[in-house]
Order: structure tokens, then sequence, then C-alpha cells
């Protein structure tokens, strides 16, 4: 394995320390991801991996941390990951602009996303601007300034998206779902809360989180497009002294006990199943149930999918299952007036895939599930959003497109059989789920006529 | 909502005034798309754009058999064969699933020039598909139940567009604009689709499913096969001559007509259409930098990208359509619309009065072509833009060729395409019902 090692610090710039280059084996703390793909360590901790592609000149330049949404204190502040980002993101640091403002003046895009236990911010720009966002974003994050303007843009952004996402039913049933399937930790709490939340923490709790969350040696730096390996010279050092800090520990959720129904109100009739699956680590069970997902509910063409827009156009569905460190969550989520139908449907879907598929449909069900996969790999926020998730949550060869299609993922899909297919959603499927019901408010007055 | 609008607005005029102090940015080699190429079918061209890093391949197949070509009576009847052809029986089981059977998928747009079907697949497997349309192109089914389950189909997509308040406010200043089919709503309406039956699709479909009214263009990794496949597709098609189509427009008056339409939204939403240049003429790429301009200059100071329903401000340059248009709107839920749309057009005056600065010209260049690029970057996007820019003159190299463009305009041609285009306009209103009848 050490063959493989390269010192290139000289050759990328002072940033960088560790690299395994293209085709090379990996050092044994570095992940091999493919003989296109360039992985190595930032200076100050922390991994970079770039995977050049020719195609559209824009580069997506990435960073994932591992961090808890609701902050590192024995009280959960749901919401504080989600405001802290965005708050490092719109502060103008002593040298330069605001990372928000370099990626605006590019007509490039930036998206900060908040998950239980990680935190993705990206940005997608034309390629020749992504030296200068690799190094605003690691500028930004790495060392991050907190300023009192930064914190009232970002408050109110954090709070007008917290409304937005109040309406909708994918996060408001998942984040139900998840409520009820862990009984503590930051998969207990949803990752943006409500306005109030928002609204409740204060700077300093920002200040606090960024400082710990951000750091280097907790970063994945992920950038992928037309661009060449040395893009990543861009990216400064981070804080003195963090080089041999380890990066943050995934959370332990406590899985309930029992599944217990819960029954809300939302502005719409919804509904939704949860059931805890396979660690990122069984690979062929996690990839087992992707396939579950795909073949019942992908968009347009999932099983279930097609057939409840045939019979109701109106209705909203979902259903995926979230790779995750340990353990991983198949999840649907349902919504609109039909919704005791939908749920039938659903019900049905899950009940087909409990028994093996006969060999025609397998086949064919595996072949729309290996061209979902290559078509979902086609744009360098793909690719990287792909190697920043897989990253943070530990095992980044299993990456979908890591070592292309000869990669673990690619390999496990190919591995599939009916009868295992079938196995796996007996053995996580078959338990009672956590079964989400939503109705809209009933005034009292109506409530008690009825 | 008044105080949140006025504060955004304020920050949009200082920042324009304060880009004028603004040094010039160093200048950047050009960045551009893989080289596309034109390879002759015989009666068709394939253009090309070589990918081997992508993991999967798309074709678009346009056949000019757009809005544009539906009579006053078929509104919708373009998406109704593209619809029956889905469902068209290839291998015992209807097209589009037998695509998806073969790992690959298939889509189709209707727009004011063209329908394109789009195909994706893995890069060996695309002439099969294509040959999988080519099959449903030579035996289409029409049948009666068939065009019924398309017409479920479109009603459904139909009635999607009509709870979006955006899509609306764009169809009624199409419909507006456009004296052509081209202003006509691409899934038509359940009133003209209950008029069309499997007689209409077949007619439509004869009159206009023509050799030489096809045209393709590919991207990703091309294998040898497709130029193949796709001569074999246009075999499968009659001969015949496509007639020109008159891309007929109203002259906007001076008075700014108002159309008004009453809808299940929360806020009422405005949408301010103008004329606009075609691809192939001299102010394309003035015409993308006003659309950046106005599509930015008005938002509020946000650190994050805000989705349309977001924004309460933007903007859309309508190329798909001969002549094309631009449109801009703003969302009555995050600004008060009235005020929003005083400085809309207020700006669109002012941009024809005088010269941007240097530097205020090159930081919406520069935000223009990323935005330019950062919406082409899947293999659909790039082969749309490719077949639909080089149809309308740009030449093979097309999305490279619209890059060029952009980065040729000077603030003169910005200020003369303002003057010709922004000073006429339609507003449409789409507001709230207040009544159930409404």
């Amino acid at each position: 394995m050490v063959d493989g090692l390269r010192l290139r610090a000289a050759a990328l710039g002072a940033f960088l320390v560790l690299t395994t280059v293209p085709g090379a084996a990996a050092p044994a703390d570095l992940p091999n991801l493919g003989s296109n793909v360039t992985v190595g360590k930032l200076s100050a901790g922390g991994t970079v991996i770039v995977r050049p592609a020719q195609g559209a000149p824009v580069a997506a330049v990435e960073l994932w941390y591992r961090a808890p949404s609701t902050g590192f204190g024995p009280k959960p502040e749901p919401s504080l990951a989600r405001l802290a980002a965005q708050v490092v993101a719109a502060s103008k640091p002593l040298v330069g602009d605001s990372l928000g403002k370099v990626v605006g003046d590019l007509g490039g895009r930036l998206t900060i996303t908040v998950y239980s236990d990680s935190i993705a911010v990206a940005a997608v720009v034309p390629a020749q601007g992504a030296r200068a966002v690799v190094k605003s974003m690691t500028t930004a994050f790495f060392a991050p300034v907190v300023t009192d303007d930064g914190f009232r843009l970002a408050e109110r952004d954090v709070e007008q998206e917290a409304l937005f996402t109040g309406f909708d039913p994918e996060t408001v049933v998942r984040d139900a779902i998840f409520g009820q399937l862990f009984t503590d930790g930051p998969q207990h709490f949803p990752a943006l809360g409500n306005p109030k939340d928002v609204s409740a923490i204060g700077i300093a709790d920002v200040r606090s989180f960024a400082m710990r969350a951000f750091r280097s040696p907790n970063a994945v730096l992920v950038v992928s497009g037309s661009v060449d390996p040395s893009v990543a010279e861009a990216a400064v050092g981070g804080r003195s002294g963090e080089a041999d800090v380890d990066p943050e520990a995934p959370a332990v959720p406590t899985l309930a006990a029992a599944a217990a129904p819960v029954s809300r109100t939302f502005v719409q009739p919804s509904g939704g199943y949860g059931w805890v699956g396979p660690a990122i680590a069984d690979e062929r069970e996690a990839t087992a149930m992707d396939f579950i997902a795909d073949y019942l509910f992908r968009t347009d063409d999932g099983l279930v999918s097609k057939e409840v827009a045939r019979r109701y156009p109106d209705a909203f569905l979902v259903g995926n299952f979230i790779t995750l460190h340990d353990p991983g969550v198949m999840f649907v989520a349902y919504a609109g007036k039909d919704a005791d139908a939908v749920k039938a449907l659903v019900d049905d879907g899950f009940a087909k895939v409990r028994v093996p598929l006969d060999a025609q449909a397998f086949a064919s069900a595996l072949a729309q599930f290996e061209y979902h996969m290559r078509s979902d790999l086609q744009t360098p926020t793909e690719i990287a959003d792909n190697f920043g998730w897989y990253s943070v949550e530990g095992a980044p060869d299993y990456a979908p497109g890591a070592n292309g299609e000869d990669g673990a993922y690619f390999k496990a899909a190919a591995s599939l059989t009916s009868a295992f297919v079938a196995s796996v959603a007996d053995r996580y499927l078959s338990k009672d789920p956590v079964v989400v019901t939503m109705h809209p408010d009933v005034p009292k007055a109506k409530e008690k006529s009825q | 909502m008044t105080h949140a609008f006025l504060r955004p607005l304020a920050v949009g005029a200082l920042g324009l005034s304060a880009l004028l102090a603004l040094p010039a940015a160093a200048s950047a080699p050009p960045a551009r798309y893989p080289q596309a190429f034109a390879t002759d079918l015989g009666v068709t061209k394939l253009i090309g754009e070589t990918d081997t890093d992508a993991p999967i391949a798309g074709v678009q197949i346009f056949v000019a058999a757009g809005l544009d070509r539906e009579g006053p009576k078929q509104s919708g009847v373009s998406s109704l064969v593209a619809e029956c052809l889905e469902r068209t029986p290839v291998d015992g089981v209807p097209l589009r699933d037998a695509v998806a059977a073969h790992g690959g998928s298939m889509s189709y747009t209707v727009d004011g020039r063209s329908i394109h079907y789009y195909f994706e697949s893995d890069p060996e497997r695309l002439p099969a598909v294509i040959g999988m349309f080519a099959r449903a192109l030579a035996a289409p089914d029409f049948s009666p139940a068939t065009v019924a389950a398309a017409r479920v189909a479109l009603v459904q997509r139909a009635g999607e567009g009509e709870a979006n308040a955006l899509a609306v406010g764009i169809a009624m200043f199409r419909q507006s604009y456009y004296l052509s089919g081209a202003g006509m709503p691409a899934y038509g309406s359940t009133t003209s689709l209950a008029q069309l039956g499997p007689a209409d699709a077949a007619a439509f479909f004869g009159a206009t499913y023509k050799r030489p009214a096809l045209s393709a263009s590919a991207v990703g990794k091309l294998v040898p096969g497709l130029g193949d496949a796709l001569k074999s597709l246009a075999d499968v098609l009659p001969d015949g001559t496509v007639a020109a189509t008159q891309g007929r427009t109203r002259v906007i008056p001076a008075e700014a007509p108002r159309i008004v339409a009453h809808r299940d939204v929360s806020a009422p939403w405005v949408v301010v259409g103008f004329a606009a240049p075609a691809p192939d003429s001299k102010d394309f790429g003035a015409m993308l930098v006003l659309e950046s301009l106005l599509a930015g200059a008005f938002d509020r100071n946000s650190t994050t990208t805000l989705g349309f329903v977001e924004k309460s401000v933007g903007a859309f340059y309508l190329y798909d359509s001969s002549p094309a248009s631009l449109v801009v709107y703003v969302n009555g839920s995050e600004t008060e619309p009235s005020v929003a749309l005083r400085e809309v057009l207020v700006v669109s005056r002012s941009l024809s009065l005088k010269p941007l600065g240097t530097a205020a010209l090159e930081h919406f260049k520069t935000a223009a072509e990323g935005r330019f690029m950062t919406d082409s970057v899947n293999v659909s996007d790039r082969s749309y833009l490719l077949g639909t820019f080089a149809a309308q003159g740009l030449g093979p190299d097309a999305i490279n060729a619209a890059l060029g463009a952009l980065e040729r305009t000077t603030a003169a041609d910005v200020q003369r395409v303002a003057k010709k285009y922004l000073q006429r306009y339609i507003v449409a209103l789409v507001l709230p019902r207040q009544t159930p009848s409404q």
C-alpha cells in the first residue's frame, strides 16, 4: 500500500500533504475510489476527493461534515447545524467576500443541506470559478467567522426555509418517523425545526457549533466536474494545531423498543411508514433495499408510483431507503385526499417484494435499477453528493461511482437475485413499521359536532 | 410584506450603483463544452457531443410537429400523438415500458417549434432503444382505447399546470402574444382534448411526421450504431415536404395590455411578457444578459440560491418558440406585486436609456454565463440545447456558439436590445379566487 502513497505537497501546494493519485493503490487511511479519482489529505486534517470529468464546463464544490443537526451540547437545539452553516456562508470574512457572494457573482448555485448527523455545503459553478470557490468555501468554514450581519441574514433565510419545510409532507412525515424510530440522538429530532426553533438560537451557540463542527479534520472536500486535481491547491489550511484531531464520531442513536403509531395534524391528509434497515457496512443488503425502493417508488417508473399516478394523479408519494452508518431506514410518505387508498397500494407493493419476483420481472427491474444508477451519476453534483454522503457515513468505497462500474455498489447490484431481495425484504420489512397518520386541523367546535 | 420587499430592492439598487465602481475582473479563458459535430445521415443530420465520461447517452429526436403546427381546433393534438406513441405496443408492451425493460427511459416535450422525444440509456443499448421507437412510428396505435388513455393522461397534466401560478401566467402571455398555435397550451385543455379523437391524432401524425421534419442531437459516448439507428428511424417515415410555419405574433401595443385570471393560488403572481430575439440574432447574447439581470437584480439578498417559488422576481428567456419571448415574473407571496412590477418596468426603461458600466456589464455577463452553464449540465438538457440551437441557425457547435454570443456582448448591445424589446409588454395577472364561482 505504501507504493501508492505520494508526497505531493510540493506539487499541490502546502495544503495537501498526502495524496493517492488516480490509478494508484491508496494508502491505508485513504480510500481507493478509482482510476479517475484523486484522494488526499488536507494539511490541517480532513479528506479531499477530486473527480475530474469532461462534459459541461461546470464544477461541483462540496464540503461535507459529520455533525449532529441538534448541536453538541446536552440540550438538543433543532436547526442549530442548519443555521450555523448558513451564518458562516453569509458572513464576510476578514479578507474577501462571503461564500454566498462569491458563488452568486459567478452565476452559480449554493445550497446547504442538513441531515440528522451530517451537513453538506454544495456549490455548482462554471469550471473556471472552481478554484475561487474552493478557496472561499474552505476559508469560510475551516476558520469560521460569524458576524452579526451574517447571523441576521442567515436567521431570516433559515426561518423562511423552516416555514416552507413545514408544508412539505415528505419532510414532515420523515421527521415524525425518525422521531419515533429513535428515542434519542439527533435522529430523534427534525434536522430543521420550525421557525421558532430557529429564532431561539443565539449567536454564541452558532459560533461554538461552527468552531467545532466545521474544523478541517472533520471535513470531506469533494470537487467534481471539468477540473483537474490541482484544483485542491486552492483549499486553505485549517486552524493551527488541528491536523491530528480526530473527526467527529457518528451519533449512536437508541432504537425504540416498540414501533408506536403516530397521529398528528398537518395541512393535508398524509401518512407514511418507517422501518429500520441494514447498516451501510452490509453492502449487499443495503443495495437490495435501494433496489426495492427503486422498483416500487422510483418517480414515474416505480411499480407503486405508476399505479398511484394513474389512479390518483393528485396524490404525492415518495419512498426511499436512506443509507446511513447504522442503521439505515426505509421510509415512505404519501399525501393527498386519497391518502388511504394510496396506503393500500403501498401495502400491496411491499407484499409483492416479500416474495421472489419471477425471472422476467426481476431481470427487467434489475436492468432499470442499473440504468437509474447510471443516470443518477451524470452531473458533477450527483457525483460529488455520492462521494460526500458515503464518506461521512463511513463507506466511501461503496459510493455509487467509486471505481466506476467495477466498484462495490455496482458489483453489489449485479449480485442481487430475486430470492435474496425477497429475503432482505422479509427480514426488515415484515416487522411492524412505525406508522404515521396526519390529518388537517379540525376546528374544535366542528369536532364537537361530529 | 411591503417592508420585506423594499429592503431587498434597496439592496438591489445599491448593488447596481456599487457595481459601477467595481474594477473589471481579470479575464479568464472562456469555458467551453466539448466541441459538437454534425453527421450527415442523408435526409437528416445528427448533431453530437462526445462525452466519454457520461455513464449514459441521450438522444433528442426532434419532429417539426410542435404547437405551431396545431390548428385552432387542435389544441393538444401534438401531445396526444406523443402519448399514443408512448402507448404503442412494441414486443407486446407499450413502447415506454419496453424501453424501460431494456434499461432506458423515454420522455417527450412539446414546444412552440417542435416536439422532441428524449431517449436515454447505456450507450451500447441506445441504438436498440431507438429501434423500438422506429417500430412504434411505423405502426402507431391510434385506437380509440389508446387515444382515450392518452387523453386522460393529458387532462391530468394540464390540470397540474393549472395549479402552478407561474405556468398559468406564462401560458396567458403566450396565448395573448402568439397568433399561431405556438401560444396554445402544450397539453391542450379538457375542452379541446374532448374534441380530439383517433382520426385527429392520425391526421396530425400523417401530416407532420415526415422524414424531412426529423432531426436529432445526442450527447454521451456515441457508439457507431447510433447513426444507423437514426437513419433507419428516418426511413420509417414517409418522404414529403414540411411547410414553413409563420411565426405570427401580435404587435404589442404601447398601452401594455393586461389580462387577468383567477386560480386557486394563495397569492397574486404577475407575469410580464416581452418580445425577444431568436438565438441566431445578433441580439441573442444581449438578451441573455438582460435575462440574468432581471432575474437577479431584485431578489432579497439570500446566501443560498432560491428556488422560483422563493424568489420575489425572476425571468425566463423562452427561445423554444419562434419568435422568442422573455417573461419576468413577480411572486406576490414574497413581495408587494404592484411595487415590484413598477420597479421591473422602471429598470427595463432605464436600461434602454444609458449603457451599463464596464464592471456592471462584466458582472452580469459572468452571472448570465454561469446561469446558462449551470442550467445545462445533464445529458438531457445539453442534447436539447444542441438540437434547438442548431435548428435555429447557431451551427453544429451550437452551445458554444451561444456562449460566444454572450461573451461578445457589449454595453451598447445591451442598451440597444433593451430599447428594442423591453419597452412594450403584456401583463398577465394571476389572482387568488375570491369566490368559488370565479
